[in-house]
């Protein structure tokens, strides 16, 4: 009897379809001891499904709670709705074409992601970029970090019910875009990064919208902040709420701006300098307290931080090509290397192997956002139910970085 | 000239004509039942200018079928001093939902980035009339689907679709929707959400730029006027095997 391969184009293998699967217990006996715990009941107990279609999960992520009354005892993320096969197409794709589908992986910040695996490549390739792509790697992805935590400070108070900031988020945001895509020519997903530079040099309308928006910058940004900083409803909810220690803060492997908030000054440009951050100068903010508010506060400082690298950078801008001699047809030596970069959610990883093929033999996306994710669970023990999302929120996610 | 409910169950005879036994001008059309038609008088508008829309004089057309009739009614057709506004239910009504669309709050990825900032101040959906996104498939009446549809999500997706309301309408936003896109070739990806449930409007783009999608529920307001009421017919996209 020969197995019959399900087609892509019968539409009913496309849908998982038993009844089931929106069912808060899973259909299938426990597999693990930590699921047989889980879907357990004691008195009292009951599930809670959240999401995947939830105005405030970040995108398609799905929660299972267990909640005792209004607070929560346990809660189990269930992940892979957005899961697209990124790291499996780029194994089929040359090295030029993978940069673009890792593109889309953490949508709001997607120059990043185009980045570790670029600089993992040019390791394989031992290519020198020149200092005026470096620049302008800097320049680009220090903008988009602005604009991904103005998004932040937005969605942050959307989650917890206040609508007026997003709109003030949306609006630093859109305007960073736009500047951008006068350089890159997309919105959204540049694929502006290049294997040995970036892909075209700075234009006139770039450099005029950025010297606008530069002006009146930090003033926006403090106008923005004054919404929230003080709120009081704001701060009394997300003050002291989900506290991160420093113990816990490295057990988990958190980076970036949530392991910062909880007092260890690790940052991938300063630990691990790449590019031409070594040059330039800038503070790594800290705070102590390591909860939510704190998380959220030390986003605002991020902002003045790379509002301070970008003027440096503009000032320091060297002449010269933004592209390195670089064969259309790469063929690296068989090797391994691996890149990290700072992104705006943590340390953002890219192991790549070469087997001496035009196309990669493997590459391997190490994604922060998956990594501060699982703070979730030891985090929400004990807490009100409406308080998840000020958690999870503040941990900043983004669920094409965490299904890949 | 007011409504005479009385009139209204006179068969044959339209409500609100000035003269119904002896004028010609007002005669049924011959051959089938003649579904009465809802005339609305109206009280909420009137020119400033008094001699504009027939300046006063009675009004000659009342009803929709004199309308058709009219060799060319032009944009200048006089209806009077439009007392009246000739209509069929079901296009009065296609006007309402035409201009309260409430979009579904469902992001699936990158493209939702830029479906929010259709809907926040510098885009501004609110103008156009399809702002209040809400989180609830019960309240919703458009389906934008925005982002990579996956086999996981599409059980959910489906369900999405199916607790939403008729009349109801599905905007496939971005390429991956469309067609599957930059995922083409992806065995997680559902290529294209047509070959799981129709769609109304496409809007191709990685993402489409947030004009492209006003753009796009733009097209589907002129649509939802122009099938006058028929809303449940949709292009079911040319991959889904019909089942017999």
């Amino acid at each position: 009897m020969t197995t019959q391969i399900p087609s892509l184009d019968d539409p009913r293998v496309l849908v998982q379809t038993p009844a089931t699967i929106y069912d808060a217990i899973p259909p299938y006996a426990p597999r693990t001891e930590r699921e047989a715990e889980f879907y357990t009941l004691r008195d009292g107990e009951m599930l809670v499904n959240m999401g995947p279609q939830h105005p405030s999960t970040h995108g398609v992520l799905r929660l299972v709670l267990k909640i005792e009354g209004e607070r929560v005892s346990d809660l189990d993320p269930v992940l892979g709705y957005l899961h697209r096969g990124i790291e499996k197409l780029g194994e089929n794709a040359d090295y030029h074409h993978a940069i673009c589908y890792t593109d889309p992986l953490e949508y709001i910040s997607s120059l990043f992601n185009e980045l570790a695996p670029v600089m993992a490549f040019e390791q394989l390739l031992d290519l020198r970029v020149p200092r005026r792509a470096e620049y302008i790697r800097v320049l680009s992805c220090e903008l988009l970090r602005i604009a991904s935590h103005a998004l932040f400070m937005g969605w942050m108070a959307l989650d917890l019910g206040g609508l007026t900031p997003i709109l003030y988020g949306f609006i630093e945001r859109d305007e960073i875009v736009e500047m951008l895509a006068a350089l890159t020519g997309q919105r959204m997903l540049f694929n502006y990064m290049r294997i040995g530079g970036v892909n075209g040099d700075l234009n006139h309308e770039f450099l005029s919208r950025l010297g606008d928006w530069m002006s009146r910058a930090l003033r926006e940004i403090e106008a923005n902040t004054t919404l929230l900083n003080e709120n009081e409803i704001f701060v009394k909810r997300t003050r002291g709420l989900g506290v991160i220690d420093r113990r816990m803060a490295l057990g988990l492997g958190l980076t970036g701006p949530n392991v910062r908030a909880s007092g260890i000054p690790y940052d991938v440009r300063r630990a691990h300098p790449y590019g031409v951050y070594p040059e330039l100068e800038f503070d790594i903010p800290t705070r102590d307290e390591g909860d939510s508010y704190a998380r959220y506060m030390l986003r605002v400082d991020e902002i003045k931080q790379s509002i301070r690298i970008i003027d440096q950078v503009l000032h320091r801008m060297p002449d010269g090509p933004v592209m390195a001699k670089v064969p259309r047809r790469i063929t690296p030596r068989p090797g391994r290397a691996w890149a990290a970069i700072e992104s705006p959610r943590g340390q953002y990883g890219c192991y790549a192997i070469s087997d001496g093929t035009d196309q990669p033999y493997r590459f391997r996306i190490h994604d922060p956002s998956f990594v501060n994710l699982q703070a979730v669970v030891p985090l929400m023990p004990g807490n009100l139910l409406a308080d998840t999302m000020a958690v999870m929120a503040s941990l900043d996610p983004v669920m094409g970085g965490i299904d890949k | 000239m007011a409504l005479n409910p009385e009139d209204r169950g006179r068969p044959g005879v339209a409500p609100g004509t000035p003269d119904p036994a002896g004028s010609g001008s007002l005669a049924v059309p011959s051959g089938g039942e003649l579904a009465e038609p809802i005339v609305v008088p109206n009280e909420f508008w009137s020119s400033s200018n008094p001699a504009a829309y027939g300046g006063g004089q009675p009004p000659v057309i009342t009803h929709l079928h004199q309308v058709e009739a009219a060799v060319d009614p032009g944009d200048n057709a006089r209806w009077g001093a439009l007392e009246v506004i000739p209509a069929k239910a079901d296009y009065l009504l296609d006007l309402l939902r035409m201009n309260s669309l409430w979009p579904l709050l469902s992001g699936l990825s990158c493209c939702a980035i830029e479906m929010m900032s259709t809907a926040t101040s510098r885009n501004d959906v609110d103008r156009f009339s399809m702002f209040p996104f809400r989180a609830s498939p019960r309240q919703a009446d458009v389906l934008i689907v925005a982002g990579t549809l996956t086999t996981k999500m599409a059980g959910p997706l489906l369900r999405l679709w199916e607790q939403m309301p008729e009349p109801k309408w599905c905007v496939a936003m971005g390429d991956c929707t469309c067609s599957g896109g930059r995922f083409k070739r992806s065995y997680s990806v559902v290529q294209g959400i047509d070959r799981i449930m129709p769609v109304d409007v496409y809007v191709p783009g990685c993402p489409p730029r947030p004009e492209g999608l006003i753009y796009g529920m733009m097209k589907l307001q002129q649509l939802i006027t122009q099938r006058r009421g028929r809303w449940a017919e949709r292009a079911v996209g040319p991959n889904v095997p019909v089942e017999r």
